[in-house]
């Protein structure tokens, strides 16, 4: 397996103040990995190293084997976090344009910006100035530039902020086309849904470490498994099982309607239990139960559970 | 190279296609045209008629000032003939011998404003009908015909109804004037001031050819002329005991009826002294004779070769054309440095810079951005001369003699190869500093507030534009001329007033070193500053950047 990417021990100042500390990584062909973590992390600058477009204090980068990305630029996509483009140019002619600094000749960008346009259903705004797009088009317009000229290795940053549901799904069908090629696709972002359905990878940054790194089932691994019961008896018995973290009432704030006096819990297990044994267990004790839900951590959840009170604000977005 | 190439075509189509840009294209042949055809529309077509009465009592000067009036009058035709001849006689026959043996008049090359005697002749030998008789075999084939200029003034008779003028059914305007200065011989003049005034001052109106039209003047000549002229020497009169002789009433007296006014005077006073001088003896031959002498003047220029010397038109326009490409050499550089903040900023404020970073070099992105709009200046500035060359050479052949004078001055000097050369150096060292303003700062509003100190020192050479051709090597020329900011202007102004060797070769080494200099800042100011987000650096922070 060829490494697409890798990073050893980099590290980024700011003057004194360091926004990227000792990461390293590594990025197989053919994956999409996704790069999560609060805002002030450290990704953007990360994105722009392995670009190139800024210098690592100290540190390796590698990418497509090769020391700096500008070497291999045509064989790379960017897009930016922060979205624009040229307000009077014709739609078509941005995307030929970004693509003929990728190395496409004059003529096959051209065509090449015609075919992404009607494949996306944005054909008829090709000679339309960039200006005349919504905000939503605009970032498509802007997708279809990085990838205009085909790149093995495309880099997107927050590619679904600031999109409707309907164009996140458009967004998100840009990156599947992608990988069905065999394209290596890694992006950052903080809506994990999206992460979720996405990726093979994640690689999750808080205050400029690295805090985890691994496919999404290990990432779920990292917070307890849980139960949820709902019962009008009382469940102390279950509180004395060992392979049960902790017991907690569910705040009935939060919409789970208590029916017949009978209240939720939420049941944290150690990271081998076996959630059957518990539902047995009430059997015997004779806890009546009125559901018994188990259910996997979101990754949202690990992703607050990781990052802590900071990732309050990111999980809003 | 290749993506630089690439930079800058975006760069020279996309700039190339704003309005701007068409509009400063348009807008210098538009005002060159109107600059070159508005005198011509002015003298040919809207120049009023002006007309004036003339009330003669004592009967001596009326015709006198008549036939001074046609003098100035066939002067000018003579004038407009010279030009004509100059213009449309084949080449073959401009030389002196050839001119000799064709009879061609000679007075064509020898009247000016003092020579009365070529007017005379001219005029005693049929005026422009027997000068264009002589020409005609050697016009030029399609040569348009001569057309005569037109009088500037028009005597009008005294409107109905004044000055005992009741005649109206006579219609024969003229003749009335004639009646009313010999018969009505008992007309008051400060009664007929009073009644011209309502004429005069434009509540009324007095007829040409159908036409209504003002009363420009009125020239009223009393009786008692004789009594009131003014004589040096015991018990003569002064001037303010006896009031003005001859009455000339005028709404406007600074404009073009000041030339009437002159000629009046000069007849009127030529007679007095004419008369005088036979009253006291002396012979009417020899007076004539004496107001027919003069000395021949010419102001001759000693930088013009031997032979050459005599400045003319050509030689004042060569002198203040260099302030025009000063003016067109300012507005190209501003508006084109505008053209690349105005770009930066653009992909600086979107963010656009990052994907061009992630495909190009920052030294790439700037020499692409440097080259396309310099093309794009190019453009400007030689669709401008073209645009020149073509309105000069289409306005040269026909009545304009400024479009012909102008376009043998730019045909003959080297202003256009250093307007050319000094666009390129100035664009490139403002250039320079544009760049590294825009790349540190990241709205068009930050941007500008800097833009207003470099516009203001950029304002210099158009303050000084107008003086230095006045005094094109001295201190205050040669100084600025070593200011690398302001060389390209200063020595735009003086090229044509030969600048020594030295200011010439020194300030262009200067301006190169300097202009390398600063492209050297830029580009390392640029790589750091176009990434930068937030408040734009201190100066101390971006020498660092230089430094480093």
């Amino acid at each position: 397996m060829n490494a697409m990417l890798e990073l050893q021990n980099v590290t980024k100042y700011y003057g004194a103040f360091k926004a990227v500390d000792e990461v390293s990584f590594s990025l197989a062909a053919g994956t999409i990995c996704g790069f999560l973590g609060p805002n002030g992390a450290g990704k953007t600058t990360t994105l722009r190293m392995i670009l190139d477009i800024i210098k690592p204090t100290s540190g390796t980068i590698t990418v497509l084997g090769r020391p700096s990305a500008l070497e291999v630029r045509h064989r790379i996509g960017y897009l930016p976090e922060e979205k624009g483009l040229y307000k009077k140019m014709k739609t078509w002619s941005v995307i030929a344009y970004f693509a003929t600094l990728k190395g496409l000749s004059r003529k096959a960008a051209k065509q090449r910006a015609y075919e992404l346009l009607e494949r996306y259903g944005l054909k008829d705004f090709a000679i339309k100035p960039t200006d005349a797009l919504s905000k939503g088009m605009g970032q498509k317009v802007q997708m279809l530039a990085a990838i205009a000229h085909d790149p093995e290795f495309v880099i997107l940053d927050e590619p679904f902020s600031g999109l409707d549901p309907v164009n996140q799904q458009v967004m998100e069908e840009i990156i599947r086309d992608m990988t069905s090629r065999n394209r290596t696709v890694l992006f950052s972002t903080h809506v994990m849904q999206h992460a979720e359905r996405l990726c093979d990878r994640i690689v999750l940054m808080a205050r400029g470490k690295k805090i985890f790194d691994g496919t999404i089932p290990e990432a779920k691994r990292i917070i307890p498994r849980r139960v949820r019961i709902e019962t009008q008896d009382d469940i102390a018995p279950v509180r004395g099982r060992s392979d049960v973290l902790s017991v907690r009432p569910v705040d009935k704030a939060n919409g789970a309607m208590q029916t017949n006096g009978a209240a939720q819990w939420e049941l944290q297990l150690r990271e081998n239990a076996d959630p059957q044994s518990i539902l047995q267990f009430c059997f015997e004790q004779r806890i009546r139960l009125h559901s018994f839900n188990q259910s996997e951590p979101t990754l949202h959840e690990v992703f607050v559970q990781l990052v802590g009170p900071e990732a309050k604000e990111a999980g809003f977005r | 190279m290749k993506y630089t190439a690439l930079v800058a075509r975006r760069e020279y189509v996309e700039n190339a296609r704003t309005k701007g840009f068409w509009i400063g294209l348009l807008t210098f042949p538009i005002v060159i045209f109107l600059m070159i055809q508005v005198p011509v529309w002015l003298t040919e077509k809207v120049a009023p008629i002006r007309a004036f009465v003339l009330v003669d009592e004592s009967g001596r000067f009326e015709k006198l000032i008549e036939s001074a009036l046609e003098k100035a009058h066939q002067q000018r035709v003579l004038e407009a003939l010279r030009e004509y001849a100059a213009r449309n006689v084949t080449r073959s026959v401009r030389s002196a011998g050839a001119k000799r043996e064709l009879n061609l008049p000679a007075e064509l090359d020898e009247i000016n404003e003092q020579n009365a005697q070529a007017l005379e002749t001219f005029i005693n030998h049929g005026g422009a009908e027997n000068v264009l008789k002589q020409l005609k075999p050697w016009l030029k084939p399609g040569a348009p015909a001569f057309s005569e200029p037109r009088r500037r003034f028009v005597r009008v008779p005294l409107p109905v109804g004044i000055g005992g003028n009741e005649d109206a059914s006579d219609g024969k305007g003229l003749s009335l004037v004639a009646s009313a200065a010999t018969s009505s011989s008992n007309l008051d003049l400060a009664v007929l001031g009073r009644e011209l005034k309502p004429y005069l001052r434009g509540q009324k109106k007095v007829e040409v050819d159908g036409r209504a039209v003002e009363l420009s003047a009125a020239i009223l000549i009393p009786r008692d002329i004789e009594q009131k002229v003014v004589r040096p020497g015991a018990g003569s009169p002064s001037a303010q005991s006896r009031g003005p002789a001859i009455e000339y009433w005028s709404a406007n007296v600074a404009e073009g009826g000041a030339g009437l006014k002159d000629e009046a005077e000069r007849a009127v006073n030529g007679e007095i002294r004419r008369r005088e001088y036979l009253a006291r003896g002396m012979d009417a031959a020899v007076i004539r004779e004496v107001e027919h002498t003069y000395a021949p003047f010419a102001s001759l220029n000693p930088k013009k070769e031997a032979g050459q010397e005599t400045v003319n038109l050509g030689d004042k326009l060569k002198q203040w054309a260099p302030s025009g490409f000063v003016y067109l050499l300012w507005v190209a550089i501003f508006s084109v440095t505008q053209m690349l903040l105005g770009n930066i900023i653009e992909e600086k404020s979107n963010r656009i810079i990052e994907v061009l970073l992630s495909s190009v070099t920052p030294g790439e992105l700037m020499m692409g951005k440097l080259f396309g709009i310099a093309a794009v200046g190019l453009t400007l500035i030689t669709a401008w001369m073209l645009s020149l060359f073509g309105i000069l050479s289409w306005k040269a052949g026909g009545v304009s003699d400024v479009a012909g004078q102008l376009l043998a001055v730019l045909k003959t000097s080297n202003l256009l190869p250093l307007f050319s050369l000094y666009f390129l150096l100035g664009y490139l060292l403002y250039a320079g500093l544009i760049l590294s303003l825009g790349s540190v700062c990241n709205t068009l509003k930050e941007a500008q507030s800097y833009m207003g100190i470099i516009t203001m020192i950029m304002m210099v050479p158009l303050l000084t534009m107008t003086y230095i051709p006045t005094d094109p090597n001295g201190v205050v020329a040669r100084l600025l001329s070593w200011v690398p900011i302001y060389t390209p202007f200063t020595m735009m102004n003086r090229a044509a007033a030969d600048p020594p060797l030295i200011d010439l070769i020194g300030t262009l080494v200067l301006l190169v070193a300097s202009t390398v200099g600063v492209l050297w800042m830029a580009g390392k100011i640029f790589r750091i500053g176009i990434l930068r987000t937030g408040q734009p650096p201190k100066i101390v922070e971006m020498l660092r950047w230089v430094r480093g």
